[in-house]
């Protein structure tokens, strides 16, 4: 059975204010259906405003759809109880583009990686100190970088850190949701090498969201197309045709 | 373009400067305050009418009033009810407003609405008069008005907080904690009270000159601190029938209050304009 199944998903943005004006359509997705197997990566590409950030707020059962259903591992996302819910919540992470408005400025590194851990399982701080710091070095950071501050930190250190804390629960499901596109060429190959490794390591399943053809092509198993708001899942890429 | 650098920089230095100034003469006030009864030479309610209305010596700095009482004893005495009051008025103030902003903006929907309805009910009624006619239902007395103020004032806090939360809800990393399993409560106290302090901040101080006016006005028209206890605008209604022969007796109170709310608004507007606070409100104004 597919990891994450996804069923003629809607959702558009129309105003519904008594004064407003009825919003051009276009906006968010319109009947979108796709497979994600376990330990897969799937690339969404797209170009901007094409609806690929609502996508992934679905996907992360953020916002619900207009229609259609959502089915992780067998449960419907949008239509589960209270113990489902805290099981796939915990399954599905995330990787945001901006990675340093993903992080609460005032936190250290250490408890911002921690703290999925300490949502989900209780370890004294000794435990939870050694678990931060193989998270780290699982992303190519040293322990020392533990008491550092975000500010302190480059845009790339700040990704690693980003995705220290998707990783921390082994999550089924990484929402990738641009996650190098704005990085450097350099840069970007280092944590999607990285990405790749976790995935041989941790067996987790990715949906890359990204508008870098070249990066998808790099990254992804296989490949769709998002294109205003309509989807096209294609088993093997071109990207000239 | 030097020039102008430098201009900046000196406005810098001198606003860090005024905000020193400021904030020692508040805390010396303070220190005061809290020392009185070491400090004061005499006891502030004791009645002696053969010293009735002296002008200042060495035995009484600011002379005596009416009835013979040190009007410097008085005004130290009075830092301790105007400025605690006012205090206990503004914490309460903050943490009920705190609870019910981050109640109604975060979670939004039918809750929020009614929350602010409520509020603008209130908001719809002067604040002092509605301070007024709460006092006049339960009675005059200092527990009264606090209880009054607070409710008055609780309004302006919880408004202003839910606009907080609601902007700071759409930052990245409180998205971020809620995909990866923190709960509702565990958000506002981890990630989005602290980040609201700076701006709270500078709110706060300008409310506790704000309050100690309010407690002046009330009290001065008799609703607020009663008759034998020293209060600057208790004092200043005492004072208020000898403004032709002895004006000192209402001049020196209102001088006080003029000096503290002056102070706290300073202060409040050095806070507002340091960029060094990391908010990320502000943070984000100025790089736009």
């Amino acid at each position: 059975m597919s990891l994450l199944i996804a069923d003629e998903i809607t959702k558009t943005y129309s105003a519904t204010g008594w004064f407003r004006k009825q919003t051009p359509e276009g906006k968010g997705v319109r009947e979108i259906s796709f497979t994600l197997e376990e330990g897969s990566c799937l690339g969404i590409l797209g170009e901007s405003g094409a609806g690929k950030s609502t996508l992934g707020r679905i996907v992360l059962g953020l916002l619900p759809p207009d229609s259609g259903t959502l089915t992780f591992r067998g449960i419907d996302l949008y239509r589960s109880g209270r113990s489902e819910r805290k099981q796939w919540r915990r399954d599905i992470q995330v990787v945001f583009q901006d990675s340093y408005s993903a992080m609460n400025p005032r936190m250290t590194v250490q408890d911002i990686v921690a703290e999925p851990l300490r949502n989900y399982e209780r370890k004294s701080s000794k435990e939870e100190r050694s678990a931060v710091a193989e998270l780290l070095e699982l992303v190519g950071l040293g322990a020392d970088d533990m008491t550092k501050r975000p500010k302190q930190m480059s845009g790339g250190q700040l990704q690693r850190v980003n995705i220290a804390r998707a990783i921390a629960l082994k999550p089924k499901l990484i929402v990738l949701d641009e996650p190098v596109s704005s990085m450097d060429m350099i840069i970007q190959k280092q944590i999607l090498d990285h990405l790749k490794e976790l995935k041989e390591k941790i067996g987790t399943a990715y949906l890359f969201i990204s508008h870098d053809i070249s990066a998808v092509q790099y990254f992804a198993d296989r490949v769709a197309i998002l294109d205003r708001g309509t989807l096209e899942v294609r088993e093997s890429f071109d990207p000239f045709t | 373009m030097k020039d102008r650098h430098k201009a900046f920089a000196n406005l810098l230095v001198r606003r860090r400067w005024m905000l020193y100034l400021s904030l020692s003469v508040l805390l010396a006030v303070v220190v005061c305050g809290i020392f009185a009864p070491y400090l004061a030479p005499h006891d502030p309610s004791f009645v002696d009418f053969s010293h009735k209305l002296e002008s200042p010596s060495w035995d009484y700095p600011l002379g005596t009033d009416q009835l013979g009482r040190c009007l410097f004893s008085r005004l130290l005495y009075g830092t301790r009810v105007s400025l605690g009051l006012a205090l206990l008025i503004v914490v309460a103030c903050l943490l009920s407003g705190l609870l019910i902003g981050c109640l109604s903006g975060y979670s939004g929907g039918w809750i929020d609405h009614a929350v602010m309805r409520v509020c603008d009910a209130v908001l719809a009624f002067p604040s002092l008069i509605l301070a007024i006619s709460l006092i006049a239902v339960w009675g005059a007395g200092w527990k009264q008005m606090a209880i009054a103020l607070v409710i008055v004032q609780t309004v302006y806090y919880a408004r202003f907080v839910r606009g907080l939360v609601i902007n700071l809800k759409q930052q990245t990393y409180v998205t971020a904690a809620r995909v990866c399993g923190t709960n509702p409560v565990r958000i506002l106290m981890r990630h989005i009270v602290p980040n609201m302090l700076p701006p709270l901040l500078v709110v706060v101080t300008l409310e506790i000159g704000w309050v100690i006016m309010d407690i002046s006005a009330l009290s001065f028209i008799g609703l607020g601190i009663q008759a034998p206890t020293a209060e600057w605008g208790a004092m200043i209604n005492e004072g208020k029938s000898f403004i032709r022969s002895h004006p000192r007796l209402m001049i020196a109170p209102g001088a006080m209050i003029f000096v503290m709310v002056a102070l706290l608004n300073l202060v409040s507007d050095a806070f507002g304009e340091n960029k060094g606070f990391g908010s990320p409100l502000r943070r984000k104004s100025k790089s736009t």
